[in-house]
Formats: C-alpha cells, sequence, structure tokens
C-alpha cells in the first residue's frame, strides 16, 4: 500500500512537485470553473487556448524561443480577448459566447498570420505548453501566486460576482461594480489559464477547472459547497491521476483529466441534485 | 583583307565568348527541403546554383506544414532534393500540388537506413511519419559522402557545363569532411568509454552513435510530439542514477523544461545545445553542416571529459 | 408637499421611436400612484427611464432628493438566472447591499432584518431553499422581500401581481401600503382597473402621452378609457421627425 501510494512521491522530486503543481491548480481553478459553468462559459478555456497565440507569437518574434517573453505576450493576448469580448457584451446586443468567438478566431488568424512572417515553423503553441512533469522553481511559484491571487479575488469579489450572475440588472441599479467585477473574473480566468498553461499545458489546465465543476453541480445546490466540492475533486484527480501515470505508463495530463472524468461521470450517475439518479431510481415519495 | 580577317575573328570571339557570358548571368535554381540539405548543395554547386530552402534554420522537420508560397518555390526549380526516408512525408502531395517539372532527388540514395530505436511499448514517439526507419542520415560523415555524391551528380547532370566546377567543389568539401571527422572521431577517443552516453531528447542521433561509438539514449516520450509520463520519467531517472549517464542534452526545438528537470533530479549535467535536424541561424555556431558536426562534438566533449 | 420626481417634457423610446412622447408633471413625495394604460403605452419604458436604464430622447427626469441608490425596482420580467444556486435567504439579502456594500458584514441585527422580511411575505421556512425551486409566486415574494430590504424612498413596481393568487395579492397590497404608511413614493403599473380603483388613490392613465393624471376615480372614466384605447400601439415606420414642443 504505501509502495503503491506514497513511495512514488518519496522517490522522486518530480512527482511532488507535479502534486503541488496540481495542488496549486486545483485551488485557484477550480473555483473559477465553477463560475465558468454557472456563467454558461465553459468551453472558454478551449477558446482562450487558441486566442493567446498572437501574443506568444510577438513574444516569440522578440525574443526567440524565450518561455518567459512568449507566457507574457500570451497573456497580454489573453488579456485583450477576455476584456474585448466582455466589454463587447456589456455594451451591445451581442450576447458573451458570440463576443468571445469573433475576439478569438480573429486573435488565432492573427496568431498565425504572425508565426508565418518570421519564416520558421515552430508550432509555438507545442513549445509554449508545459507538462505537469516538468515544473521548475519558477513555474511553482507562478501556478501558486495565480492560486492566491484568484482565492483572494473571489474572497473580495464574492458578493458582486454572486449579485453579477444571478441577477445582473439588480446589480446595475443599485450599484456601478457589475462592469468592473465582470472584467475582474475575466481577467482572473484569463490568468489563471496561461498560468496554467504555460506550467501545465492546456489539457490539464482547462480539464482540471470545469471537469471537477460540473462534477460538483450534483453534489451541492449551495454555491459554496459546490466550490469546496470542486476543489475536493480537482485535489483527488491530480493525486490519483499521477500514481496512474507513475504505475501504468499513461501520459500524465491525460491521465489526471481522465480520472476527473471518471468522477464526473460516477457524479452524474449518483450524485444526489439534478443527475440520472432522479430518471434511474425515482424512489417513493414523501408525505408533503 | 587583313581588316576583314581581323573583324572576322573578333566576332567569332564575341561568338563563342557569348554563351559563357550567357550562362554566368543564369544560376540553376534548385530547392532543398530542409538547412542541412541546403547546406550540402550550396557547398558543391557554388555559384552555379541558386538554393531555396523549404525548413530554414531551427525549423522542425517533423511538423512541418507546407504552404502554397512553398508550391511557388518548387514550380520555378529545376532540382528538388529531398532527404528521404520518408522524412518529409509531405512531400509527394507538395510536389503534385506545384506541378514542377524539376527532378525530385532523394539525397539519400545508395545509404543502407537503420532502424529506429525499439520503442518499449511501441507507442508515441512515431508522430514522425517514418515509422521504422531513421531518417538522420547526415548525422554519419560517411554518409555525407553519399549525399555529397548524389548531389553532384544530380547538378552534372542537370548543368553538364559546369561539370568541372562541381567536380572541384566536390573534392574540395570532401577534404573538409575528411578534416571535421577527424575531429570527431579524435573527440570521441577523448572521452572514456564508460561516459560514452548522453540522454537526448530527439532520437535522431543513431547514425552518429552507430558510426563513431556512442550511445544516445532517447527516453521514450520525452520529446516534442509525445507527452511524457510519469512512468517515464521515473525510468529514465533511474536509469541515469544506475548507469551513472553524466550528461543530458537538449535539443534545439523542443521544451527544454522536463530536460531540465530530469537534469536536477539526477545530477546529470546539462551540455550545450546539440543540433540535430536544422542548422542554426547565420551567426549562430552551427550555421553550416561542418560546423553543425564540429560544434556538436565540442559540447559533447566538453561535457564528458571533465 | 415637495416633489419626489419632475417629467420635464420627457420623451422616452427605442430607435428613436418615442414610447413615452412629451410627458409633464409632478410625483410628489409619498404619493401612491398607479400607472394604467393599454399595451405598448410606455409604462414600462417610463419606469426604465426613472431608474436610469434608458436615456431620454429629449426632455428630463428630475429626481429631487432621491438619490439612485434609493431606488428599488421590481422589473416585470426578473432576469434572475433560476438555475444559479443561492437561496432564497441569499437572494433577499441581496436587498442590504446599500448598507453592507461590498465587504461589510451582516450584522446580528440585519440578520434579523432578513428573517423579518422573509417572513413579511408569507415565506418563512423557505430560507434555505435554492431559488430555483420556488413557484412564480414565490419568486415574487421573495423579490418583495428583498425590496424591503432595500429601505428605499422611491419604490417602482412594474406589473408585481401578474400571475398571483388573490391571497399573494393582498399579503403584498398590504406591503404597498405599509410602505406608503412610511412616506416612501411609489410609482405602480397595472392592468387591474378594479385594483386601480379600490386601493390606491392617484392615477396616470398614459397612452405614450399622459391621458389623464390625479385622483383615480378622475382619471379611470369611461371617455378617458376610451380615449386612451385608441391610442396606435405599433411605431410608426414612416413617421416624421416631430416637430411639437412642449405639450
Amino acid at each position: 500500500m504505501y509502495d503503491f501510494l506514497i513511495s512514488p512521491f518519496v522517490e522522486f522530486e518530480f512527482m511532488r512537485r507535479a502534486l503541488v503543481g496540481a495542488f496549486a491548480l486545483a485551488l485557484g481553478g477550480a473555483p473559477v470553473g465553477v463560475f465558468l459553468m454557472l456563467r454558461r462559459m465553459s468551453l472558454t478555456g478551449d477558446a482562450m487556448a487558441h486566442a493567446i497565440l498572437p501574443g506568444a507569437a510577438v513574444g516569440f518574434l522578440v525574443s526567440g524561443l524565450d518561455l518567459f517573453a512568449m507566457t507574457v505576450g500570451g497573456i497580454v493576448a489573453g488579456f485583450t480577448v477576455a476584456l474585448g469580448a466582455g466589454l463587447v457584451a456589456r455594451l451591445t446586443e451581442l450576447k458573451e459566447d458570440a463576443s468571445l468567438a469573433a475576439f478569438y478566431l480573429i486573435s488565432l488568424a492573427l496568431g498565425v498570420l504572425i508565426v508565418s512572417l518570421k519564416g520558421s515553423n515552430i508550432d509555438l503553441l507545442h513549445v509554449l505548453f508545459g507538462s505537469v512533469l516538468a515544473l521548475d522553481d519558477a513555474t511553482l511559484v507562478l501556478i501558486a501566486a495565480i492560486a492566491t491571487i484568484s482565492l483572494l479575488t473571489l474572497a473580495i469579489l464574492w458578493r458582486p460576482l454572486v449579485l453579477e450572475c444571478v441577477d445582473p440588472n439588480f446589480l446595475r441599479s443599485v450599484s456601478g461594480a457589475g462592469a468592473p467585477t465582470h472584467l475582474a473574473f475575466l481577467a482572473l480566468m484569463v490568468l489563471n489559464l496561461v498560468g496554467a498553461f504555460h506550467g501545465l499545458g492546456t489539457l490539464l489546465a482547462v480539464g482540471l477547472m470545469m471537469l471537477p465543476a460540473a462534477a460538483a453541480r450534483f453534489w451541492a445546490r449551495d454555491l459554496t459547497a459546490m466550490i469546496v466540492i470542486a476543489v475536493a475533486v480537482a485535489v483527488v484527480s491530480g493525486v490519483v491521476g499521477l500514481l496512474v501515470s507513475y504505475h501504468l505508463g499513461a501520459a500524465a495530463g491525460p491521465a489526471i483529466i481522465l480520472v476527473a472524468g471518471v468522477l464526473y461521470a460516477v457524479s452524474l450517475v449518483l450524485g444526489p441534485v439534478g443527475g440520472l439518479r432522479r430518471h434511474l431510481v425515482p424512489g417513493r415519495h414523501l408525505e408533503a | 583583307m587583313s581588316i576583314r580577317r581581323t573583324i572576322f575573328v573578333l566576332c567569332a570571339a564575341i561568338a563563342s565568348a557569348l554563351p559563357s557570358v550567357a550562362q554566368a548571368q543564369e544560376k540553376l535554381p534548385v530547392v532543398a527541403t530542409f538547412s542541412i540539405l541546403s547546406d550540402f548543395v550550396k557547398n558543391i554547386g557554388g555559384d552555379r546554383v541558386s538554393v531555396t530552402t523549404l525548413v530554414g534554420p531551427n525549423g522542425d522537420i517533423h511538423v512541418y506544414q507546407p504552404s502554397p508560397a512553398d508550391a511557388k518555390k518548387l514550380a520555378n526549380a529545376r532540382i528538388v532534393f529531398v532527404n528521404g526516408f520518408k522524412l518529409e512525408g509531405w512531400m509527394d502531395r507538395l510536389v503534385k500540388a506545384s506541378g514542377t517539372k524539376a527532378s525530385v532527388i532523394v539525397a539519400t540514395k545508395g545509404i543502407k537506413p537503420r532502424e529506429m530505436a525499439d520503442d518499449d511499448d511501441a507507442k508515441g514517439g512515431q508522430a514522425h511519419e517514418h515509422a521504422g526507419v531513421d531518417p538522420h542520415a547526415w548525422q554519419s560523415i560517411a554518409n555525407a559522402r553519399v549525399y555529397v555524391a548524389n548531389i553532384r551528380d544530380a547538378l552534372v547532370a542537370a548543368d553538364p557545363g559546369g561539370k568541372e566546377t562541381y567536380e572541384k567543389n566536390t573534392a574540395d568539401y570532401l577534404a573538409k569532411l575528411a578534416a571535421v571527422e577527424t575531429e570527431v572521431k579524435d573527440g570521441i577517443a577523448k572521452i572514456p568509454a564508460a561516459r560514452r552516453r548522453i540522454i537526448t531528447t530527439h532520437d535522431a542521433f543513431g547514425y552518429f552513435g552507430a558510426a563513431y561509438g556512442f550511445e544516445f539514449i532517447a527516453p521514450q516520450g520525452v520529446s516534442t510530439e509525445t507527452e511524457a509520463s510519469a512512468q517515464d520519467v521515473a525510468k529514465i531517472i533511474r536509469q541515469i542514477r544506475a548507469q551513472k549517464i553524466p550528461a543530458v542534452f537538449l535539443e534545439n526545438v523542443s521544451d527544454p523544461r522536463l530536460v531540465q528537470r530530469i537534469a536536477d533530479e539526477t545530477g546529470a549535467k546539462i551540455g550545450g545545445t546539440i543540433y540535430s535536424d536544422a542548422l542554426s541561424a547565420e551567426g549562430g555556431p552551427a550555421s553550416t553542416y561542418i560546423d553543425m558536426m564540429r560544434h556538436n562534438i565540442r559540447q559533447l566533449a566538453a561535457a564528458l571529459t571533465s | 408637499m415637495a416633489a419626489a420626481l419632475q417629467f420635464r417634457n420627457l420623451t422616452l423610446g427605442y430607435d428613436r421611436h418615442p414610447a413615452v412622447h412629451h410627458l409633464t408633471g409632478t410625483v410628489a413625495a409619498g404619493a401612491l400612484l398607479a400607472v394604467i394604460g393599454p399595451n405598448g403605452a410606455g409604462k414600462s419604458t417610463l419606469l426604465k427611464g426613472i431608474v436610469g436604464v434608458l436615456r431620454p430622447l429629449d426632455g428630463a427626469i428630475e429626481h429631487a432628493q432621491v438619490k439612485k441608490e434609493d431606488i428599488a425596482y421590481l422589473p416585470q420580467i426578473a432576469e434572475i438566472d433560476r438555475s444559479f444556486p443561492i437561496t432564497v435567504y441569499d437572494l433577499v439579502a441581496m436587498g442590504l447591499w446599500r448598507r453592507a456594500g461590498l465587504f461589510g458584514g451582516i450584522s446580528r441585527r440585519q440578520r434579523d432584518e432578513i428573517e423579518k422580511a422573509i417572513s413579511a411575505v408569507g415565506l418563512e421556512g423557505f430560507e434555505g431553499r435554492t431559488i430555483g425551486t420556488l413557484s412564480g409566486g414565490q419568486m415574487q415574494r421573495a423579490l418583495f422581500a428583498r425590496l424591503l430590504l432595500q429601505d428605499a424612498h422611491l419604490i417602482l413596481l412594474d406589473e408585481p401581481f401578474t400571475s398571483l393568487d388573490a391571497k399573494t395579492i393582498s399579503d403584498l397590497l398590504d406591503l404597498i401600503h405599509r410602505w406608503h404608511g412610511e412616506r416612501r413614493t411609489i410609482l405602480i403599473v397595472l392592468h387591474d382597473l378594479d385594483l386601480a380603483r379600490a386601493q390606491f388613490p392617484e392615477t396616470l392613465l398614459l397612452a405614450r402621452q399622459a391621458v389623464a393624471w390625479g385622483r383615480t376615480q378622475d382619471v379611470l372614466t369611461a371617455e378617458n378609457l376610451l380615449k386612451a384605447r385608441q391610442m396606435c400601439e405599433a411605431f410608426d415606420r414612416h413617421a416624421e421627425i416631430c416637430e411639437t414642443d412642449a405639450a
């Protein structure tokens, strides 16, 4: 048992680092994921993975294969796309999803163009996205810092954020905090995504944000409980996924996400709130 | 009488000079698929050829995606040099699409191919579309001689007038190749036999290893194409520790972080960058084939003889 | 009495077509005003203009002494995301925004207020229910409870009784009268003429333009109602620029 569960982490530093990285991503990313899911922005993560390309491309043009430059460029591009899409959705008839789609497509095309200008055919995105098994000190610090910032920001903006999700008109009528809160949330999302891309790769970043949130939906009626459960699911996925990668030789990122996927499927079927259980096992009705 | 004769002779002289004048203006347009190949062609062809390269310095030919501009380059060329051994999986379609009338010359003709290193579980790694055959034949200088001969023959066939030039260039180049080969063999000799092994991220040095007695361990999954599993990384680390492999080398086209992590954890030295599939940019340490081989052996020696 | 609201030649509308046309008048502080009119008469538009969601195409609304935070607005169709996992308690508690703000904790006293508000609308026992599980009437009650907590001096209600049962309507009316007793200014959009006659002392009969404004029994006469009904509902696609000045 010890050999199976604990010794990989004791024997190898890269395993410990991977664990810490996944843990930090779970803490910071899962809550953001819950809000994204509730705001019907679940596909944003994938869109953002493409949207950051021109920023990374410019970083590449300026400093070559310098991960730092490309990540910074990616963050700038990400912010531009997310905030731009958010503003357009607020100020015009266009809804959030269409607005984001428009922006990210333009961004992606721009990015491909810029890369082709330089002539080199390096698959920038491939280089930009890291691996959970390769977390150096700088990357660990980055992920941990982003997790901290996320949690703090969510704590501070909790009320207006919830209000903005539930009843934006009410918020607009009592306070001007709606727009800044919305934009701050988008910025937080970009930070989490790009930081996680840089350190952990797209699949892991988006997957650990959205799958635990989706799973939590079936266990909790209350927002706080939902977030706690999402974080727990993310942490468990990280640990079990790493162990699967270690013992069975599966690629690390996909292994973690598949574990999360299994947890999601189980929640879907067995979860007490709004899942399939109602249909499968209706149960007898109550007196009142 | 004598004036007429003088004029006649003058005209004849001019007439005979015309062809060479015409020829000197017009270079033979050729295309080479990647930087190493085009370096060979430039050295053999000299001023008589104008070489266009598809995958430039630091480019990754394994994941290259040709563009319409490339088709245009092909259409204008008289000869197209490819490596062969399925390195350029996209080439056949591009040639068809460009409608070029150029002759396609396979530079590795006559070279005995090596098999790619056995994959433990036969997974991944083969995002290269040349499953089975190792295409990096140029890493052995003996093979480079065959490349050079094939190139010379192709140039002579397309441009018989330049035969002398090509043969002279070839001879000069072969001499340089011989010199660098001596350097490589000397370099290897200086490294103690037990230390003649390194970890590298890309399984591209099979021919080098076979030719000069060196072991390149390219661990499964630790490459540009596939994603690593914890099991793989653990295996490599254990192997490095057990076999006391002294150095880890970074290839010039991949994310260095995973290799760095392995090196940090095993205490193996991170060697410099060694070049496998592409030359460095102008002014870089490996901007020609000869510079590349020289650079690589020096990096290896530096890391392993300390 | 001091004026709570003043409309000066107010025109509100969409895409340059007026929905409220050249409205001038005063709403006294502490008034209990029913706003009546046929469909498309501009009633909701008027409320939106007062809240500030719509900007006037012409003219102005003056909010004397009433700041934006002091207005409570219950829209006709509350665009609330019913699937969001918050409880009735939390929804009602939103009414304390003005006092608690971004970070303020909710004091013991405020908790009592929330509970009182919930029971004032007849929703005791519902505190822990998520809003997705409420019926239309229950949701409306919860929103009224929130309004209670907002403690606003100007209250705008847009057709608050649609699809509610008689008991609920009666309870909510008690609440409204309580507010009126507390000297708050209340504007309420209604369709039920009998209810207006029975419960509301003052009425504005609106058919884009003010048809009549004053005591309910004077306003809701057969003659006035006929005039209002004759207002054209659709926007005129070929309308010219309006040259009329203040009415």
